[in-house]
């Protein structure tokens, strides 16, 4: 068996990581967007909970939430699917970041433009869709290749629920083969040219809409 | 008294072992962690091209593969070149290797924002590379760059939990077992997690003091997290 | 007939009387301006007149509707006075024709192509047409300024209201932006400006108010005011600002 056909057998399990990436960002981005907006809410009991939300799902590891949701949910009668269970954990715990990010980013719009949103007559919700939510995506952006790029480095412990993705492949192959050192070297020549596309996508839509006066830092 | 209360207590010997591991890695590993992305840190500076490319490749590898492949590569792969090391001795090197890429990547975003006329005016005072290094670009990267680097060591305690799945005897794999005896698998997980919250909480207020007591008038720092 | 007419306007900050009792009367097609020591609140008078900030007492009448009343509503309001700030507050994230065209579509509920058409209209009036394609962060202080201009006034106020517009421009840019809206003047544009500029004011203003300490002082034509009153507090601030120039 050659290094080449050690990849092939592996990219078969590539999709599962793309999916679980992919499917884990979109979790992420709508918790993130949600505890992003639910910041600006002044109610006391709110911000007690946002602040306590950040604090848990930023200090608990990933694996161990991934445990306690797969394996010790099913205690309480609740059982979700392994798929489901880890783009739960990785929405979770990446949207307490990406929170964090837009966050930040919302904070950075000109202050002196959203008065000038409000002199022009723009109600709320108008001004965070044409003034703050356009400025904060693009402001964001080096932020969430970051936390996105995290989410696929995360993605291995899937198969610790038995997702089928590349890690598994790669451990139901090494038991057979006993050629760890090659097959765990492609497995991570493979993750680093996900993440390389990755990247570069990220890279490419930024410049796409990239406007002079508004970068990410 | 609650059952699940007796069992802790019962294998509470066995927990503060695995704590007792799950520390010492992460101290090793975040002591070796700075040593390391400070000596990578410093080959990204240097003059040699060959050198400077891969160091850039080693940090870019790195951040952005897995943690977990590097630790099984060395966990199952090396043996098979003879070498057979400890599932401690993997997690030490393959820890230390990650995380100096990424310290590295840190001291080198705040030396990116540095004002480079103070490192001209070393040299030009008589100052070697290595003491520009050490005297005036050193200090302000490390400072600019406390959050970022605390924040790592936050990072390093919660994947110390990683370590299990190569068999390190480390705080998770403990209750993992305990679980796996007494079937209480939530609760179990749930004060795995209570106990890295607390944790995490020792170290963010560590890190709030030493930003105060680092902190420069005219270098504000930079959160990279 | 008056546009906007002031009664015993205060304003309180946390204790501190910025407006103490103000009372203006603005009619259409008048265009007047502001004048005092920073501070004076001047800013804030303009400010709560399209309620930015919310006043402490007194009435502002606005076309005949007492706009300090509860249940006023403050976005109709809003739409009907054009706003140009200090330091212009273009969209970063819009193009020059963008920044115009938005009020145009989302608010005044025009399509796209009639909103194009009518911000080029306007860019052309100031002489921006050419810059219409471009980001605030490419353009010249008095660019964004006059961008700023178009912007409010494309929305067809019924007054435009002026926050120190050349404060936070070089006298070549100032002097570029003071054309401008010495154009709109001409034109019998209702004005409502706030400066300390007394170049601006004087080619822009049918008559000047001077506020002091919160309280209007006097008010009068530019020639004057600035030349022949005596009340030592206008006197030193002609000649505080006067230095500049």
């Amino acid at each position: 068996m050659t290094f080449w056909n050690i990849l092939l057998i592996l990219v078969k399990g590539a999709g599962y990581t793309v999916l679980v990436t992919l499917a884990s960002i979109g979790a992420g981005l709508a918790v993130g967007l949600l505890l992003a907006v639910l910041s600006l809410v002044r109610w006391k009991t709110v911000r007690l909970l946002l602040a306590a939300y950040t604090y848990v799902f930023r200090s608990i590891p990933v694996l161990v939430l991934l445990f306690i949701v797969f394996f010790g949910l099913p205690g309480m009668g609740i059982r979700i699917p392994p798929f489901f269970s880890m783009v739960l954990c990785l929405g979770l715990v990446s949207g307490a970041y990406l929170a964090e990010i837009f966050r930040g980013a919302m904070a950075a719009v000109s202050r002196d433009e959203i008065t000038a949103a409000e002199a022009m007559g723009m109600k709320r919700v108008q001004i965070f869709l044409y003034v703050i939510w356009p400025q904060m995506f693009r402001m964001a952006v080096p932020g969430m290749t970051n936390e996105f790029t995290s989410i696929l480095k995360y993605t291995p412990f899937a198969y610790t629920v038995g997702i089928p993705e590349i890690m598994k492949e790669a451990m139901s192959l090494a038991a057979l083969t006993l050629r760890g050192l090659e097959i765990y070297l492609a497995v991570g020549i493979l993750y680093y040219l996900i993440y390389k596309v990755f990247v570069v996508s990220f890279e490419t839509l930024e410049k796409r809409f990239r406007i002079p006066g508004l970068a990410g830092e | 008294m609650d059952a699940f209360l007796q069992d802790l207590i019962h294998y509470s010997p066995q927990i503060l072992a695995g704590l007792k591991n799950t520390l010492l890695l992460m101290a090793v590993m975040s002591i070796a962690g700075l040593a390391g992305g400070i000596g990578v840190f410093y080959l990204t500076l240097g003059k040699n091209r060959l050198l400077r490319w891969g160091t850039e490749r080693y940090i870019s590898f790195f951040i952005g593969t897995p943690l977990l492949v590097h630790l099984f590569l060395m966990y199952y792969g090396l043996p098979q070149l003879g070498i057979r090391l400890s599932a401690f001795a993997v997690a030490v090197i393959g820890f230390t290797l990650n995380v100096s890429a990424y310290n590295a990547r840190y001291l080198m975003t705040a030396y990116n924002g540095l004002d480079k006329t103070q490192i001209e005016a070393a040299r030009a005072q008589g100052f070697r590379f290595g003491q520009t290094f050490r005297l005036i670009i050193l200090p302000q990267t490390l400072r600019l760059s406390v959050p970022s680097l605390t924040n790592q060591v936050i990072q390093n305690l919660k994947d110390t939990s990683v370590a299990f799945l190569i068999q390190y005897p480390d705080f998770f794999a403990q209750m993992q077992e305990i679980a796996s005896t007494n079937f209480q698998f939530l609760k179990t997980y749930v004060a795995a997690g209570l106990v890295y919250l607390a944790l995490v909480s020792v170290i963010v207020a560590a890190a709030r003091r030493l930003e105060r007591k680092t902190a420069l008038p005219g270098l504000e720092t930079l959160d990279h997290a | 007939m008056a546009l906007i007419e002031v009664q015993d306007l205060v304003k309180r900050f946390d204790g501190k009387e910025v407006l103490k009792g103000v009372n203006v009367l603005l009619s259409e097609g008048q265009s007047k301006v502001v004048m005092g020591a920073s501070g004076c609140g001047k800013s804030t008078l303009l400010k709560c007149l399209n309620l930015l900030v919310a006043p402490t007492s007194g009435r502002i009448i606005f076309k005949g509707e007492d706009i300090t009343r509860p249940g006023v509503d403050i976005h109709r309001l809003r739409q009907d006075i054009g706003f140009v700030f200090q330091h212009f507050a273009l969209y970063t994230h819009l193009t020059v024709e963008e920044n115009i065209t938005l009020g145009l579509r989302k608010i005044r509920k025009m399509k796209t192509a009639a909103a194009r058409e009518k911000a080029a209209f306007e860019l052309e009036r100031v002489g921006m047409f050419e810059h219409r394609k471009k980001y605030p962060a490419h353009l010249s202080g008095g660019q964004k300024q006059r961008a700023a201009i178009v912007r409010a006034l494309a929305m067809d106020p019924a007054v435009l209201f002026l926050d120190e517009p050349t404060s936070a421009l070089d006298p070549q840019m100032s002097r570029e932006v003071v054309t401008v809206i010495n154009k709109l003047y001409l034109d019998n544009i209702t004005m409502f400006c706030v400066t300390h500029d007394p170049f601006l004011a004087k080619y822009i203003s049918d008559s000047i108010v001077f506020m002091h300490e919160g309280v209007i002082v006097a008010e009068d034509i530019a020639e004057r005011l600035f030349y022949e009153h005596d009340d030592p507090r206008i006197r030193q601030f002609y000649l505080s600002v006067i230095d500049h120039r």
